[in-house]
C-alpha cells in the first residue's frame, strides 16, 4: 500500500478501521530500498544527468542527437545542436528511439525457429550456437552467389563492413527499402550528374515549387527542410512563396501558399508545361533553355499548357501564372519525389521537374540546388547501394525457382513491402521450401524475420556504434558518429545471449567461416577509429587535435566532424538535355485512384512497434493506431460512407484491404489517400494484425525504364463491408473551443510584420 | 526567484503540424502511452496538440494547424473554481497545478476554455521495461488527479538552480531551460522565456507584435483570460485579413 | 411519599444490566476511537513516536556503523556521500569505495566480511532508506547545503546534521525530524525560502 494523502483519504472514507490499517502498512519495502552498486560510473550517480551526443537511429537520413542518460538509463532525445543536418531539432522518430531501446517486445537472444516456419515457436540458443549453425549452413552452399543478403540502404562505416561481408563471401548484396529511391537517384545522376542527394537550400529560396515531396514530413531529410523551412517562413527575408503540386493534400500541401492538385502521374507533364512557358517567354536562362532541349531536339511544344491542362487536371491558366512566379521570384527552388516519382514514368518526371532548376539558374546556387562533396573517407561509398523493385520481382522468380540457397535480411522487410501480387512471400516459403535458410537480424519481429529460421539480435542504436555520411548531406564534408550512450540494455543476460552489433556479428560470422574481410581490426569499434583516424590525418574541420586519442574524444563529444568549408568541388552543375520526356503513366484501373502515403510517425512501417509513433496522429486527419482511408466529404456523402465504416478497397489485381473511412474536404472526389505502416502480420503487441497493409494490394507496376515501384499508380475500387468501428483520433477530445463570429483559433493577416 | 514571468510565443506562419513537439511532451513529462482504447474514449492526453482546421473545400481547401497548451493565464478560469486550491497561479506567472492536493473534482477542466486539462481517469501504466525511461523528475500522476502542461517546471527548477550553484543567471532561450517542446520544434514555431526581462527574445517578439502593424494575438483574447502564450497570425497573401475558426 | 416527590421509575434488573452494558461498550467505543484517531493524527501530522518505539531505525543489511567511521575516524560526510553538494540525491557510496579501505582493514570482523561478499560476489548493496520526504516531493540537497553553508559560513559536512541529526553518534541510523510539510514550511519561512508550492511540489 502505498503512502497516499488521496488513498488515506479514500480509506478513512472507508472506515477508520482503514486507516489504522493504511498506518500499519506503511511504504512498501521494495521502495525504500537504496542500491549501492559495485562500482559507481559517473553517469551512474542519482540525480546526475549527461548527455550524450550520438544519431538517432529511426529515420533514414540520420539526425545528430544529444541523449539524457541518468543512472544508466537513456531518459530523453533532444537534437545535436552542432550536427549540420538537424542543428538541435528533431523529430517525432527520433524520440521514440527510447522506446525501441526499452522495448517489452525486443528479443533478448538469438532465437531458433522449432516450429513450422511462421508458427512463432522458438528456441533461444547461445550466440555461439548461432552463428556456428549458420556458418555451416552457409559453408555448404556450392554457389555463394545464391546467397542474398538483404538489408535497407546502410552508409557509413556500417555500409562498408556489409560491403566487404558480401564481396568477400561472394554474396549477393541486396539493399532494400519499400518506398523505392531508384528513380529520385536517378533523376539526380541524370539532371545534375550527381551520385550522392544535394542539399535543397529551402531557407535561401525565394519561391519554392515542390511535385509530390512530402518533404515536411517523411520524405528525405524532413527536420533539415523543416528547418529551412521556419526560415523561409519568417527568416530574415522576405517570406517566401510555395506552391506544392500533388494528388493529395498532404502535411507539405497543407503548409503550402497553394495547394495545386494534380492527376496522379501527370506531375512531370506540368512540370515541363511551366517549363515550355518559361521558355516561351524568354524568362528563364536561354543557353541553359537550349541545353535541356537539345537546341529543340525535344520539342516542349508538346507540353504547352492548355494541352497538358486536360489530363492534369492543372488548368493553362494556372500554370502560366505559376510559371511566371517561379521564373520572377529568384532564387526559386524546385523539388520533386515521393509520389511523383512512384509512377511508370516516375524518372522522367523527376527529370522534368529537376530540370526546372536549370532553367532558373538555381542548379549549384544558393536559395536552389547545393551538390554535396563526396566523403572525407578513401573506402566509404558516396550513397549507399541500392536496388529496385525489378530487381526484387527477379529475386522472386529465383526463389521460386529454387535458385536462392539463403536470405539474410537486416533492417528490410520485403515480405511486408513487396505487393501480395508478387508472390514473394510464397515465393520464400513456398511448399517445398524455396529458400533453404531465412536469417534475420532484427531486434523486433516483423513479418520478415517471422518467417526466419535463425534470429539473431541486434544492438539498439543508443547501444552500438556506427557512423553516418549524411545523405542528403548539408552541402559541406560531413561525418555523423554513433556511440553506443547506455551499456546494452541485455548485458544482464550474458555473453552467450544478448543482442549483438549487427557489424560485429557480420565479422563473427566472417571469422567463423574463415573469410578475411580485410578490416582494420578485431571490432566494429576499431573498424569506426580507423576510420576517424582518417578524418584526424586531414587536420582540417570541426574537431582537430594533436593526437588521435583527444581527436577521438572530441569527435564523440561532438557527435562527429565536419568541415564547411569542404563543398563540393567536382564539375559543375550543367543542363543537360532532358533524355526522356514522361509519357503517359499506365495506371491501374478502378474508380479512384490510390494514394499511399508514409505516416509521418511509423512511415513506412518501421516504426509500427513503436506506442508513441502509433500514438502520434496524422496531422491531416488526426488520426492514429489504425489504417484509415481518406476519401472526400462529399462523394462519401453521395456514397452513404460515414467516419470508422468498413470499406473494403479492391485493386484491379484482386487484391483487396480493408479500412476505416475518414471522410474530409481537402481531398479530390477522384482520389483516395491511405497511410502505410500498419496490418503486419508479424510484429508484437503493439503493430501485429493492426490496420491495414496498403502495400499489399498494390499493382505490380514499375519505371518502364527503371524497374522501380510505382507505387502510385494504383486504382482501386471502394465498397462499404457493413462494418463500423471508431476512428481513434485525437480531433474532438477537446470539444471545439468555442468561438463566434468575433473569435477565431487561427488568424491570418495577409501582411507580414 | 522572484520577477520572473514565463511565457511563450508561438508564431502559427511556422507551425507545419509535425508532431515532434507533442512526443517530446509526452516523453519529457512521464505521459502515459495514449492508447487506441484512450483515443476512442477521448481520454487521450496531450499537454501539448497540434489542432487542424479545415477551411473550404476541394479543389479550393486549406488545412491549418495550430499548437494549443496550457496558456497560463494570469486570469485563469480555472483557478478560482478548484475547491481545495490544487490549482493556483505561481508567482512565476505559471498555473500550476498541485497533484497532491488535487481530488478530481474536475471543476477546472469544465471551466477552461482552452481544453488543456487532462483528467488521469485510470491508473497509469506502462510495460515494466519501458518503465526505464521515465524521467526521475517528474512526478507519474496518479489515478484521479488532473493534469496540464507545466511549462516543463522542472527543466525550469534545474536550470536555475544549476545557474545559482555556477552564480550566473540563467540564459535566455537556454536549451536546458526550454520546455522540450520548444527545443524539439524542427521549425523553430515555439519560443519561451522570461517575459519580464525586457532583453528576452519572447519579451522582445511580444513587444514588436502586438502594436498594430504586429502579428500578436492572445487565443480568444475576448474571454480576458490574459494568456501568458502570444499567438502571431498566420501570413495568408490570399486572405483579406480574414481569420476562421 | 409526598405527592410530587419525584419518583424513579421501576425497573427491573435486566433493564439496568442492558443500559450498564451499552454505557460500558460506548465508553469503550469512545475511549478507542479516541486512541486510535491521536494515533493516526499524531503519525499523519509526522509527530515523534518514540513512545512506540515506532522511530527505531531499520535494520540495514550491513551494520554499518557511522560512528566508527565519523566519530573514531573523523571522516567528512561528503566523502561517502559524494553527491550531497552537487546533485539532488545525497548518493550513498559504491561497494567499490568501501573496498579502497576494507580490502585492508578489518580482517576477521563479520560485517567487514558480508562487505567483503558483496564485493567478490559482484552483487549490490540494497540498503534500507531511513530519511523519506513524502510524495510528490522533489528535495534538492545540494540547494540546501549550499544556502546552509554559506549562511553559516561552515563547511558542507556541518550543515547535514541540521535535519539528519548527529548521525555520526548513532550506532543505527534513524530520523529525527518528521520531515512532513510542516516542518519544511516552517524552515522556509525562517530562512526566507520559496514557499510556493511549485518549489516542491511538480
Amino acid at each position: 500500500m502505498d503512502l497516499t494523502r488521496r488513498k488515506f483519504l479514500t480509506l478513512l472514507g472507508g472506515s477508520t478501521a482503514g486507516a489504522v490499517l493504511f498506518q500499519a502498512c506503511g511504504v512498501p519495502e521494495a521502495e525504500l530500498l537504496v542500491e549501492a552498486p559495485l562500482e559507481m560510473p559517473e553517469d551512474m550517480v542519482t540525480g546526475l544527468d549527461t548527455w550524450y551526443a550520438t544519431l538517432c537511429s529511426e529515420c533514414g537520413n540520420p539526425e545528430g542527437i544529444v541523449v539524457r542518460v541518468m543512472e544508466g538509463r537513456a531518459k530523453k532525445v533532444e537534437g545535436n545542436v552542432d550536427y549540420p543536418i538537424n542543428q538541435g531539432k528533431h523529430s517525432a522518430r527520433c524520440e521514440a528511439a527510447l522506446q525501441g531501446l526499452y522495448h517489452p517486445d525486443r528479443i533478448s537472444a538469438p532465437l531458433l525457429r522449432v516450429g513450422a516456419r511462421g508458427e512463432g515457436r522458438w528456441e533461444e540458443i547461445s550466440w555461439t550456437d548461432a552463428i556456428a549453425r549458420m556458418a555451416h549452413q552457409l559453408g555448404q552452399v556450392q554457389d555463394k552467389s545464391s546467397i542474398v543478403l538483404a538489408t535497407n540502404p546502410v552508409g557509413g562505416h556500417l555500409g562498408k563492413v556489409v560491403e566487404r561481408f558480401a564481396s568477400r563471401m561472394g554474396i549477393a548484396h541486396m539493399p532494400y527499402e519499400t518506398l523505392d529511391e531508384t528513380n529520385l537517384r536517378l533523376s539526380m545522376e541524370r539532371t545534375y550528374g550527381l551520385k550522392a542527394m544535394p542539399d535543397f537550400d529551402i531557407g535561401g529560396a525565394s519561391y519554392l515549387l515542390s511535385f509530390g515531396a512530402d518533404f515536411l514530413s517523411t520524405w528525405g531529410s524532413p527536420v533539415r527542410y523543416a528547418r529551412a523551412y521556419g526560415q523561409f517562413r519568417q527568416g530574415d527575408r522576405e517570406r517566401g512563396t510555395h506552391v506544392h503540386v500533388e494528388p493529395r493534400l498532404s502535411t507539405t500541401a497543407a503548409n503550402a501558399d497553394e495547394w495545386v492538385f494534380v492527376n496522379p502521374g501527370w506531375e512531370g507533364h506540368v512540370a515541363l508545361a511551366i517549363a515550355n512557358v518559361i521558355v516561351e517567354r524568354g524568362l528563364g536562362d536561354s543557353s541553359a533553355a537550349a541545353a535541356l532541349t537539345g537546341n529543340g531536339a525535344v520539342d516542349l511544344g508538346r507540353y504547352a499548357p492548355e494541352r497538358v491542362a486536360d489530363r492534369s487536371g492543372v488548368s493553362a491558366e494556372r500554370i502560366r501564372r505559376i510559371a511566371d512566379e517561379f521564373a520572377g521570384h529568384p532564387p526559386a527552388l524546385a523539388i520533386g519525389g515521393g509520389s511523383a516519382g512512384a509512377h511508370s514514368n516516375g524518372l522522367a518526371n523527376l527529370n522534368a521537374i529537376y530540370a526546372l532548376n536549370h532553367l532558373v539558374g538555381s542548379a549549384g546556387k544558393p536559395g536552389g540546388v547545393i551538390p554535396n562533396p563526396g566523403p572525407p573517407f578513401s573506402d566509404v561509398p558516396e550513397a549507399p547501394a541500392r536496388t529496385s523493385y525489378a530487381d526484387w520481382r527477379g529475386l522472386t522468380g529465383r526463389m521460386s525457382r529454387g535458385e536462392v540457397s539463403a536470405l539474410l535480411v537486416r533492417g528490410a522487410n520485403p515480405v511486408y513491402g513487396m505487393p501480395k501480387v508478387t508472390g514473394f512471400e510464397d515465393a520464400l516459403l513456398g511448399g517445398r521450401f524455396n529458400v533453404p535458410l531465412i536469417v534475420s537480424f532484427a531486434s523486433f519481429m516483423d513479418d520478415t524475420t517471422a518467417l526466419a529460421d535463425l534470429v539473431l539480435p541486434e544492438n539498439h542504436g543508443l547501444e552500438d556504434w556506427g557512423s553516418d555520411v549524411p545523405d542528403p548531406g548539408p552541402g559541406y564534408q560531413a561525418v555523423g558518429i554513433r556511440q553506443p550512450v547506455v551499456r546494452p540494455f541485455f548485458e544482464g543476460r550474458g555473453v552467450h545471449l544478448g543482442a549483438r552489433s549487427f557489424a560485429d556479428a557480420l565479422m563473427g560470422i566472417a571469422q567463423t567461416m574463415e573469410v578475411d574481410l580485410g578490416l582494420e581490426g578485431e571490432s566494429f569499434e576499431d573498424v569506426l577509429q580507423a576510420g576517424a583516424r582518417e578524418l584526424f590525418e586531414t587536420g582540417r574541420g570541426s574537431v582537430r587535435a594533436n593526437d588521435f586519442r583527444a581527436f577521438w574524444n572530441g569527435a564523440l563529444q561532438r557527435g562527429g566532424w565536419w568541415d564547411t568549408t569542404a563543398a563540393y568541388s567536382g564539375p559543375s552543375l550543367s543542363p543537360r538535355q532532358i533524355a526522356s520526356a514522361p509519357g503517359e503513366p499506365s495506371l491501374g484501373s478502378g474508380a479512384f485512384a490510390l494514394v499511399p502515403y508514409p505516416s509521418i510517425g511509423i512511415t513506412d512501417g518501421r516504426g509500427a512497434h513503436l506506442p508513441w509513433l502509433q500514438a502520434t496522429q496524422d496531422p491531416i486527419t488526426t488520426a492514429s493506431w489504425q489504417t484509415w482511408v481518406e476519401i472526400n466529404a462529399k462523394r462519401a456523402e453521395e456514397m452513404d460512407v460515414r467516419e470508422g465504416d468498413v470499406i473494403r478497397l479492391t485493386a484491379s489485381n484482386g487484391r483487396s484491404i480493408e479500412a476505416l473511412a475518414y471522410p474530409h474536404p481537402g481531398i479530390s472526389p477522384d482520389v483516395v489517400a491511405v497511410p502505410m505502416g500498419q496490418g503486419h502480420t508479424g510484429g508484437g503487441q503493439y503493430d501485429k494484425d493492426r490496420g491495414a497493409n496498403v502495400m499489399s494490394l498494390l499493382d505490380s507496376l514499375e519505371d518502364s525504364e527503371t524497374g522501380a515501384l510505382a507505387w502510385a499508380a494504383t486504382r482501386v475500387n471502394i465498397a462499404k463491408t457493413g462494418g463500423w468501428m471508431r476512428v481513434p483520433r485525437f480531433e474532438n477530445t477537446a470539444p471545439d473551443l468555442a468561438t463566434d463570429e468575433d473569435q477565431h483559433i487561427i488568424k491570418l493577416t495577409a501582411e507580414d510584420s | 526567484m522572484a520577477g520572473e514571468k514565463w511565457g511563450m510565443v508561438i508564431d502559427v506562419d511556422k507551425c507545419i503540424g509535425c508532431q515532434a513537439c507533442v512526443v517530446a511532451c509526452q516523453a519529457e513529462n512521464n505521459i502515459p502511452i495514449n492508447t487506441e482504447d484512450l483515443y476512442n474514449q477521448r481520454r487521450a492526453v496531450q499537454w501539448i496538440r497540434i489542432e487542424r482546421y479545415w477551411e473550404g473545400e476541394f479543389p479550393d481547401v486549406k488545412a491549418r494547424f495550430i499548437p494549443v497548451l496550457c496558456q497560463h493565464c494570469s486570469d485563469a478560469p480555472c483557478e478560482p473554481v478548484c475547491p481545495v486550491f490544487a490549482t493556483y497561479h505561481n508567482p512565476e506567472g505559471l498555473n500550476v497545478q498541485v497533484y497532491n492536493r488535487c481530488i478530481g473534482t474536475r471543476f477546472c477542466a469544465n471551466n477552461c476554455p482552452y481544453h488543456v486539462r487532462f483528467f488521469n481517469f485510470w491508473e497509469p501504466s506502462w510495460p515494466e521495461s519501458l518503465k526505464n525511461q521515465l524521467n526521475p523528475d517528474v512526478t507519474v500522476r496518479s489515478r484521479g488527479i488532473m493534469e496540464k502542461c507545466t511549462f516543463c517546471i522542472q527543466r525550469i527548477r534545474r536550470s536555475t538552480r544549476d545557474a545559482k550553484a555556477e552564480g550566473r543567471g540563467v540564459e535566455d532561450g537556454a536549451r536546458e531551460l526550454n520546455p522540450a517542446c520548444v527545443n524539439a520544434c524542427p521549425t523553430d514555431t515555439l519560443f519561451f522565456g522570461d517575459l519580464n526581462d525586457p532583453d528576452s527574445k519572447v519579451a522582445r517578439m511580444s513587444a514588436e507584435e502586438t502594436g498594430e502593424h504586429g502579428r500578436g494575438y492572445h487565443m480568444l483574447e475576448e474571454l480576458g483570460t490574459e494568456p501568458n502564450v502570444l499567438y502571431l497570425k498566420k501570413v495568408d497573401k490570399n486572405a483579406k485579413e480574414a481569420s476562421h475558426a | 411519599m409526598l405527592q410530587g416527590d419525584f419518583q424513579l421509575p421501576k425497573r427491573n434488573k435486566r433493564t439496568v444490566l442492558v443500559l450498564g452494558l451499552l454505557g460500558v461498550v460506548g465508553l469503550v467505543g469512545l475511549a478507542a476511537t479516541v486512541a486510535v484517531g491521536a494515533f493516526v493524527l499524531s503519525a499523519w501530522l509526522g509527530l515523534p513516536l518514540n513512545a512506540f518505539g515506532l522511530n527505531d531505525g531499520p535494520d540495514q543489511p550491513i551494520a554499518f556503523p557511522h560512528t566508527v567511521h565519523v566519530q573514531d575516524m573523523g571522516m567528512d560526510c561528503t566523502f561517502c556521500h559524494r553527491a550531497v553538494t552537487t546533485e539532488a540525491a545525497a548518493s550513498v557510496p559504491a561497494v567499490g569505495l568501501c573496498m579502497s579501505c576494507h580490502k585492508v582493514i578489518g580482517d576477521g570482523l563479520p560485517e567487514i566480511e558480508k562487505l567483503r561478499g558483496y564485493h567478490e560476489s559482484g552483487r549490490a548493496i540494497d540498503w534500507v532508506r531511513v530519511h523519506r520526504v513524502p510524495d510528490h516531493v522533489h528535495f534538492v540537497h545540494e540547494s540546501h547545503v549550499r544556502f546552509f553553508s554559506e549562511r553559516d559560513n561552515v563547511p558542507a559536512s556541518e550543515t547535514c546534521q541540521l535535519c539528519h541529526q548527529d548521525v555520526g553518534s548513532m550506532p543505527k541510523v534513524e530520523q529525527v525530524r518528521s520531515l512532513k510539510m510542516g516542518d519544511c514550511l516552517d524552515c522556509h519561512r525562517e530562512n526566507e525560502a520559496p514557499t510556493d508550492c511549485t518549489a516542491c511540489h511538480y
